[in-house]
This record gives structure tokens, sequence and C-alpha cells, in this order.
């Protein structure tokens, strides 16, 4: 509630709408990692706006996730620069690796594959998003780490 | 060192942005102002009036960095002064045009640059709360940018009565989530504003009913940035940096199949040869291989054959700057664009490449307006076709004419830059859409290659 | 500037004055007939209107006395103020004329035109449009777009493959209900109108949005199917409604009433709102007291029906050909083939009774 405050409060009195975007990042972070429909409400309770506004909001952008998605979002990039820079071959070894396509996500709940547009790391290709950082320069090898990486970290804290 | 074309060893290019960009530490406040940071602030709100401050970026010549190229001194005169209405900047930092990763390199390694600029500009505008929308992907920035903010309120140039000179300012990082779009300003305001990023008709324009219907001004955060180094060094001074209406530095992301992709700072005076090929900068092209292709500011602008990229259609070497970039129209010339610099070699298929730059402007289209809705769409699906050895000839015309009938009719100028880069691919490589329509299935195992498209072009001089 | 100035513009030619602050289109409105460029998405009821779908794209060929240079590019006519001296073309512009054809081939490209069982058939702006612009055949070539399907609620029924997502329902739900409930969600090519999770429109004056809708993607789920528009009879009348001015437009046939509208204006705008009670209760003739047959606008379908003369209309005796200055009519296409509505083996033109439902494909959105 305090970062709800801190957010609100950089904007004008009455102008609390504008926080909605932010709100909705840390919703999506202290709500599994994705915005139910009764996350939605809540958001929209605390923002005094309409649920109808949060979900065409929610609905607009593409990182809010609209469906539970896996522990770890491997989102690599597929537009023209990274294209060709071979992101091709690295979307297709992540999926191999963890069997599932583009969209989908693992068995175990683990691993959520996504193409995703240009995300400003077009110098450093082929590349992904994971959750708040970026990994640049992909090769085969470092997925295989990215992987086991995760993999060791979901252990630890299970 | 380079040696260019006239045969003059070049020094190295003047920097005025990232020269200290190697510092370690200069992301911190204290490393910065020890490096002479802060001081252009203390300049301007000290002793500068806000018009003297319009003025010097007036004299400056600087243009928007963010794609436009529009004069920045002139677009902060516009901004409407109603009494008791306040006033906003904005800093668009939501650089997502494909081939764009310079303002990211700011706000990453140069915190305080930006705050530095920020504040500068603000105090000329008369915001007193100013805000840095950026795209959601870079969150960790947000974090860095909040942090300098901290440092700057700290020591006094945030916050109430800065300087003691009576002047208050925030400044607020604004995350979106995810579109294009955001970056066209009147987009981002709505974004601002916790709406769908429908960019709106205009008019009215933000100078006069920006954001919360307030008069506003949204800048590119090189833009920004270079109010620093202008302030510090004065208009005209800076102005003599470049050449004709390209005046200052710029700065370049290159990627694509080039030996050093990443950010550099050129002063708009080298060639485009000299920024391929020479060790400065992006080290010719990697593995050996020749180059092909380049789209030379951002993914929007019209993608070029090697031979057009480095000569003008006149034969003369084809500059780094606006107007070399520009020369010869559409028809034999580009952009420079955001300064995204893409670089094909000459194993690159460009009716792949199309195709994933119009599967991006449909992704980001907003939806709001007709053409745009359903002609990016309608294109990606065409050159997927193509792509994948499913076109036909009649096609090819048909892209032609869709893009010519989005192009200027819609809402935003996203309609444009989803026209664009197809227009330009069929206008200056319609032979190897042609060989992917007439060799279906050999276009499936190999590239058309390089072809003619290096050739130097003969153009009879009168 | 105050409100009483007048400004002079010059629209395909004929000079108007009106006051400023006026827009192209409805300056060119005043002048009326062809001069008026189509508006889908505009309504001048609806503040924040226009400027999306660009079917009223026109060219400024001096933008006015003072600066007499032509604007660059086509501007929406609907969102463009008049200059004093400005001289715009409409259909005297070869590229105002290319673009809309534009305009209008992108809107049908995802339009199921299931005009065969669409309610809106004979009412609906983009059939007019197309008939006016349109081209023979598509050149589309790709699956149409298609939308899960929203319930939303006993009154209205919502056919989104229908949309031209003109905004006008959004617009009208934010400005006559207080609590909208319905909006744009997702974007570009798949943004949808809908509720996100399943709700029924129930506000008092949600209805209109049936209204103002210009295509059939919002009708009313009490008229559905009964009836093809240009089988019934208009009818103004009115009611003392506590809630909305009362003033209705009557579809009936005899004694039973098929349909309450709200009366609508030559440019297809609603003159008044009215309430759901008057437009989904009230099913009687005797629920109302009828004023006398409604004025339709001779272009419209409905007004060719053969109960013509006795609604208001006279026959016409110009043929299709004279009322659209030689142009013959133009088919936009052969349903059959493309509208994946009817079944492929039925010919309807060779049935001996009536089209009925099940000629149709089930299901269809
Ligand atoms: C579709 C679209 C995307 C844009 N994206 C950006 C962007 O990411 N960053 C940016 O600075 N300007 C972007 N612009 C340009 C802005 O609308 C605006 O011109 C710019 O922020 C003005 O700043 P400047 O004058 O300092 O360049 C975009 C424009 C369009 C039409
Ligand atoms: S041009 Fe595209 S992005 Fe711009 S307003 Fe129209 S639909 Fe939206
Ligand atoms: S449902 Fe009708 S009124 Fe609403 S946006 Fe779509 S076409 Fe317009
Ligand atoms: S194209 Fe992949 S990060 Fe820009
Ligand atoms: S009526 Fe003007 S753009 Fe739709």
């Amino acid at each position: 509630m305090t970062e709800f405050n801190r957010l609100v409060s950089h904007y004008p009195e009455g102008k609390q709408k504008s926080a909605l975007l932010p709100v909705l990042h840390l919703a999506q972070n202290s709500f599994g990692g994705w915005l139910s429909s009764d996350t939605m409400d809540y958001v929209a309770s605390l923002l005094q706006i309409k649920p109808i506004e949060v979900y065409e909001v929610a609905t607009f952008y593409s990182m809010y996730n609209l469906k539970p998605v896996g522990k770890y979002m491997f989102e690599v990039c597929q537009t023209g620069p990274c294209m060709i820079s071979g992101c091709d071959d690295i979307i297709d070894y992540i999926g191999k690796t963890l069997g599932i396509k583009p969209g989908e996500t693992t068995a175990d709940g683990l691993f959520t594959l996504k193409t995703v547009e240009c995300l400003g790391a077009c110098g450093y290709a082929p590349m992904m998003q994971m959750g708040k950082t970026y990994r640049e320069h992909l090769t085969k090898e470092k997925v295989d780490s990215i992987i086991a990486e995760c993999r060791n970290n979901a252990a630890a804290n299970n | 060192m380079f040696q260019s074309r006239t045969g003059k060893l070049k020094v190295m290019g003047v920097k005025i942005l990232l020269d200290k960009a190697h510092v370690e530490g200069i992301r911190y406040f204290d490393v910065y102002r020890r490096e002479g940071g802060y001081q252009a602030a203390e300049k301007a709100l000290k002793e500068m009036s806000t018009d003297a401050i319009v003025e010097e970026v007036k004299k400056s010549g600087l243009r928007g960095r963010g794609g436009a190229g529009f004069p920045a001194g002139m677009k902060w005169s516009f901004i409407a002064k109603p009494e008791g209405v306040p006033r906003h900047l904005v800093c668009n930092a939501d650089e997502s045009e494909p081939g764009t990763f310079k303002d990211r390199y700011l706000m990453e390694f140069l915190p305080h640059l930006l705050i530095e600029g920020l504040l500068i500009s603000s105090y000329a505008l008369g915001s007193h709360d100013t805000y840095i929308y950026i795209r959601g992907e870079y969150a960790w920035i947000v974090d860095i940018l909040e942090q300098a903010i901290e440092e700057a309120k700290a020591n006094g140039f945030l916050g109430k009565n800065i300087l003691g000179t009576g002047f208050d300012c925030n400044i607020y990082v604004h995350r979106g989530a995810g579109a294009y779009i955001c970056g066209e300003e009147t987009a981002l305001i709505e974004s601002l504003e916790g709406k769908r990023g429908n960019p709106r008709i205009k008019p009215p324009f933000p100078a006069i009913q920006g954001v919360w219907q307030r008069p506003t001004v949204v800048n590119n955060v090189e833009t920004l940035a270079a109010v620093v180094p202008i302030i510090r060094m004065g208009g005209d001074e800076y102005a003599k940096i470049g050449v004709g209406r390209s005046t200052g530095t710029k700065l370049i992301s290159a990627c694509g199949n080039i030996n050093k992709p990443g950010v550099y700072e050129i002063d708009m005076t080298i060639s485009v040869e000299e920024f391929i090929y020479s060790d400065e900068y992006c080290g010719g092209i990697a593995n050996g291989k020749r180059l092909k292709a380049c789209i030379p500011g951002g993914s929007s602008v019209p993608i070029l054959p090697a031979n057009l990229l480095l000569r003008t259609a006149k034969g003369e070497p084809r500059l780094m700057n606006y107007e070399g970039l520009s020369d010869g129209g559409f028809a034999t010339g580009s952009m420079l664009g955001s300064g995204g610099f893409i670089v094909l070699d000459e194993d690159q298929c460009i009716v792949k490449n199309t195709y994933t730059l119009a599967r991006f402007y449909r992704h980001e289209s907003c939806g709001q307006c007709s053409p745009c809705r359903e002609g990016t769409g309608w294109m990606e699906k065409i050159l997927k076709n193509i792509d994948t050895g499913n076109g036909k000839m009649s096609d090819i015309d048909l892209l032609w004419d869709i893009q010519r009938k989005i192009e200027g009719n819609t809402i935003c100028p996203l309609g444009d830059a989803a026209a664009w880069p197809v227009a330009a691919a069929i206008r200056h490589f319609r032979d190897e859409f042609e060989w992917h329509v007439l060799n279906p299935e050999e276009s499936q195992k190999r590239n058309y290659g390089l072809a003619h498209y290096a050739d130097p072009i003969y153009v009879a001089t009168p | 500037m105050s409100d009483s100035t007048l400004f002079k513009v010059t629209i395909d030619n004929i000079t108007i004055e009106v006051p400023a602050g006026t827009t192209v289109l409805n300056a060119a409105r005043k002048i009326g007939g062809e001069v008026a460029p189509p508006a889908m998405c505009y309504y001048s009821k609806l503040e924040g209107s226009g400027g999306k779908c660009r079917t009223c794209l026109v060219e400024v060929s001096k933008g006015s006395e003072k600066d007499p240079r032509p604007m660059p590019k086509l501007v929406a006519s609907c969102r463009t103020t008049v200059m004093d001296g400005m001289e715009v073309k409409n259909i005297t512009s070869e590229k105002v004329i290319d673009a809309r054809n534009g305009v209008v081939e992108f809107l049908l490209i995802n339009h199921p035109l299931d005009c065969p069982v669409c309610d809106q058939a004979g009412e609906c702006h983009l059939q007019d449009l197309s008939y006016e612009h349109g081209k023979e055949g598509t050149r589309y070539e790709f699956q149409r777009r298609t939308f899960k399907k929203h319930d939303i609620g006993p009154y209205i029924q919502l056919h989104m493959t229908r949309c031209i997502l003109c905004y006008r329902c959004v617009y009208t739900a934010d400005q006559l209900t207080n609590k909208r409930e319905h909006g744009i969600l997702d974007r570009g090519d798949h943004a949808e109108i809908a509720t996100f999770i399943e709700k029924s429109l129930d506000n008092d004056f949600i209805g209109n949005v049936i209204d103002v809708c210009p295509v059939g993607a919002l009708t009313d789920k009490t008229f559905r199917f009964k009836n093809r528009v240009w089988f019934l009879k208009p009818m103004d009348a009115h009611r003392d409604c506590p809630t909305c001015s009362g003033k209705v437009t009557l579809w009936n046939r005899g004694d039973e009433v098929f349909r309450v509208t709200a009366r609508k204006d030559q440019w297809g705008e609603v003159e008044d709102w009215i309430c759901n009670t008057c437009r989904f209760e009230k099913k009687k003739t005797s629920d109302w007291v009828i004023e006398g047959p409604r004025m339709i606008d001779r272009h419209s379908v409905i007004s060719q029906g053969h109960y013509a003369g006795n609604v208001g209309t006279t026959i016409p005796t110009e043929t299709f050909e004279k009322v659209h200055n030689g142009r013959q009519p133009n088919l936009l296409m052969d349903i059959h083939d493309v509208s994946n509505v009817n079944k492929q083996h039925i010919r309807l033109s060779l049935l001996e009774r009536p089209a009925h439902s099940t000629d149709f494909t089930p299901n269809q959105d």
C-alpha cells in the first residue's frame, strides 16, 4: 500500500487514474504474475474508476498477462534486427529444449515462452526479456545455462 | 584512424554527450558532479532568464532526436501560457522503434545528464512536475532513474526552491506497459493519463492542450540531454558542430550484421561509408561478408540498397546527417529518423525482413483508424505468403496499392511508418520479391543474395 | 473570435457562409446532397466522436484567405474546422475518391458480408457506402476475422464481426449513462467491443447504442429476425414518458409494433435519445399516440419498399441509374460465394418460399 500511495502521489489531485499503468504493474507483481478480473476490479476500486476502464487498459498493453503464466517468462524478440541476427534459431532451440511452442507454458508451470516485438536491444541480439531484466547475446549454450539457473532457483525456493 | 575519402586523416569526432560515459561511477551523483555535471543547470537557473534559455536552444539549431527532427527551440516557444494553468514537460523515453536503443544507453549510463537536461528544460518551460515516460520493458532503468532523482533531490537540484532560486521542480518516472504507439506524443499523453494509447486527433496540439488538458511539451531523451552541452557551451558554439541544418551531435544505435554493434555519437560530418567501415564505429560488415542493404534511421524509414546507401543518386558520398540521408527524397534516399541504423549483409532476405517489420506494425497499431487497423494486417498476411513461397505476382502490386492507401490517410504517423518500409522494399528490391514468387521452392532453401544491389549506379550527368 | 463571425468556405465549388468553429463536414451538410462527405464514426450529438473511420476525408486545396497554402494531406472533414476563405474538394477531388475507395475496401475486408441475415440490412451505412464506393469482388484472400461471442444481455445483440470500431457506442454509454460497462478491449486488428466479464448492459439509456451503431453490430434483440425493415411501416409516435422525451418511430405491421427506435434525421442521427422502457417494453400500438407516417430519406433501401406512397414517400419514377447520376447499379460481389453465410447448395433465388433461417449456415455471427 505504501508503494501504491507513492505511485498515486506522482499525479495531480483528482487525476489518480493516471497511476493506472504503474499500479497494474504493481498488482501483477503482487498477485502471481497475472491480472485476474478480481484483481482488476480491486485496482478499479482503489483508483475509484469503473472496472471497464481497467479492462480497456489492461487488454491494450502487451505486458499485462490476462492468463496465468509460468514462473519464468522467456520473451524472445523476433523483429527485423533480431531476425537478421538469428533469433529464429534461438526461439526454436528454447522451444525444443522446453518442449513447448511460443505462447505455451511447461506442464510444471516453470516456463512460458513468448515471442515479442522489438525490445530496444537490437545491438545485443538475439535477446530476450526475463522478468525485470534482459538476457542478451543469446547462444544455445547461454540458453542452457539460463534454464539451469532458473531450475536451480526454483528448487532452492521450494 | 580512418583514412577518409579526401585523403585527410580524420581526428576522432566531437563528443559532447557520451564523452564521460566511460568514467567509472558516472551513474552516481558524486562522480557526475565532480566531472562538471550540474554546472550547466547552475548557470541556467542562476544566471539566465527562461527566455534566454529558449533563445540559446533556438540558436543551437537542435532538432528533435525522437525521429521527426522538429526544431526544439521552436517547439518550446509554441507552448501556451494561460494564467493559473500548470504546464508540463514530458520526456519521451518510450524508445520502441526497431533498431533504436540509444536513449536506453543514455539513461543507463548517464542518468544525471538526462536529469540535468530535464531540470534546465523544466525551468525554461515552467514545468514544476516533469514526467519521464519510459517503455515498460526498461524496468531496471526505472530504478536507475529514480535513484538518480533521489540523489539530485538530496543535493538540492530537484525539489523545492532549487539552488535558492525559488524554482520548484519534481521529476517522476512513469512506466509504460508494452505499446510502441505510446511513443507517438499524443498517445503517450493518453497513456500518462492512465488510458489506452490511442493517439489523439489534432488539433488541439499538446502545446495548447496536452496532459490533463494542460499545455505540454514532449521531447525525446536525447533532445533533452543535448540541452546540457548547449547551455554549457552556448547555442552558437553548439551550432558550429555539424553541417548545415544538422547541428550538434547525434547518437546512432547501430545493429545488424556489423562487427561492432552499439551506440555511437557522431558529429554529422562523416559519410555513411566511414560510419560502417571505420573502426571507430561499426567496424565493417561481420564475418567478412558484403553489405547488401541498410535501414539507416529506425525501421520505419526507407531501406536502401548498398549502392544508394553509400552514394547519392548524384554519385556523391552520402553523409550521415539529416540532409545527407534524405538526399534524393523517397525515390533514392531515406531519413536519419531516430538514428536506428540497421545493416543487412549479403545473406539476408529482404522479403523476410519486410515481413517481420509489417508484423511489427500490425502488432503495434492501436486500431483506431480503419486504414492502419485493416491495412497493416493485410500487408503482413501477403508478405508472409510471399516469404513462405505462396505468393503471386499480383501480390506485389497489391502490396504497393495497400501501402499507398494507408499512407497519409491515418490519424497518426504510424500508418506512414507501416507503409514506408513496404514501399521502399518493393521500390528497390522488386527483383527479389519477384524471385520469391517465381521460385517458391528454391526461395525456401536459399536467399536471393547480393545480386546487383551493390553495383555502382551510373547517373548520366547532363 | 466571437461566435457570430461568419466564415466563407467553398466546397466542391459551392460557397457558403458558416459560423466560425463549424467543421468542414457540417458546412458541407448545410449545402447538402453529394457535397456532404459520408461519415461513419462522427456523430454530432456525441462529444469527441469522429476522426477514426476516415471515410469523410477531403482535400483542402486552399487553407484560408490569410494562408492560402493547400493542406499537404487529406483531412478528416468531421474534425477540421473551416477557416475564412477555405476551399475544399470532396467529390471533385480524385485524391479523395481514391482514398475513400481505399477506406471502404479496408472496412470491408474483414466484414462478414452477411447482409442477408443481418437485421441492419436496409439501414446500414456501410451497405450504402459500399454501393457508392465498393468494387465488385474482393482482393482480400484471407480468412475473415472472427471473435469470441459475448452475450451482453437480453436487450442488445452484439455481432462483433460487423463492428467497424467507430467508438460511437462507447461515447454513448459514457455520455448518456453514468456507468459504462462495455468498451474497446485489446488493440489493433483484434480490438473489440466487449464487457470483458459477461455482463448485461442494462442502464436506462443504453438502448441508444443500437441507434448510433452505423452497422449491424448492435441490434435490438427484441426485434431480431422478426422482420425485414423494408416490410415495416415507420410511424412517428409519442407517449408520456417519465424518463425520456417519448418521441419515437414505431416500426409496425398492422397493429403489431415490431420495433421502436429513436427518430432519425436525414444524416441518420437520432433527434432525441429514448429510454429503454420506450424502446423495449412498449410493443403495443395502444401504448402510443400515433402522429403519422415517418418521412424516410429516399436514398435508403427502406423507402424503396412496395408500400411506398403510404408512408410519405412517393413512388420513385426515376431509375437507379438516374438517381445515381448515370451510374449503373453496382453490386458489391456475389454474396453467395463470399459470405459463407448461405449453405452453398441452396440458391436463395430459386426457393419457392421466403428464405428461412434454416437456409443459412447456422451459428453464424
Ligand atoms: C508511432 C510513433 C512512435 C514514436 N516513438 C517515439 C519514441 O519511441 N521516442 C521518441 O522520442 N519519439 C517517438 N516518436 C516521435 C514523437 O511523436 C515525438 O515527435 C517526439 O517525442 C518529439 O520529441 P523530439 O522533438 O525531441 O524528437 C514516435 C512517433 C510515432 C508516430
Ligand atoms: S494510424 Fe494506426 S496507430 Fe495511428 S491512430 Fe490510426 S490505427 Fe492508431
Ligand atoms: S458496435 Fe457499432 S457503434 Fe459500437 S464501435 Fe462497433 S460499429 Fe461502432
Ligand atoms: S529487434 Fe529485437 S530488440 Fe530490437
Ligand atoms: S466521420 Fe470523419 S473520420 Fe469518421
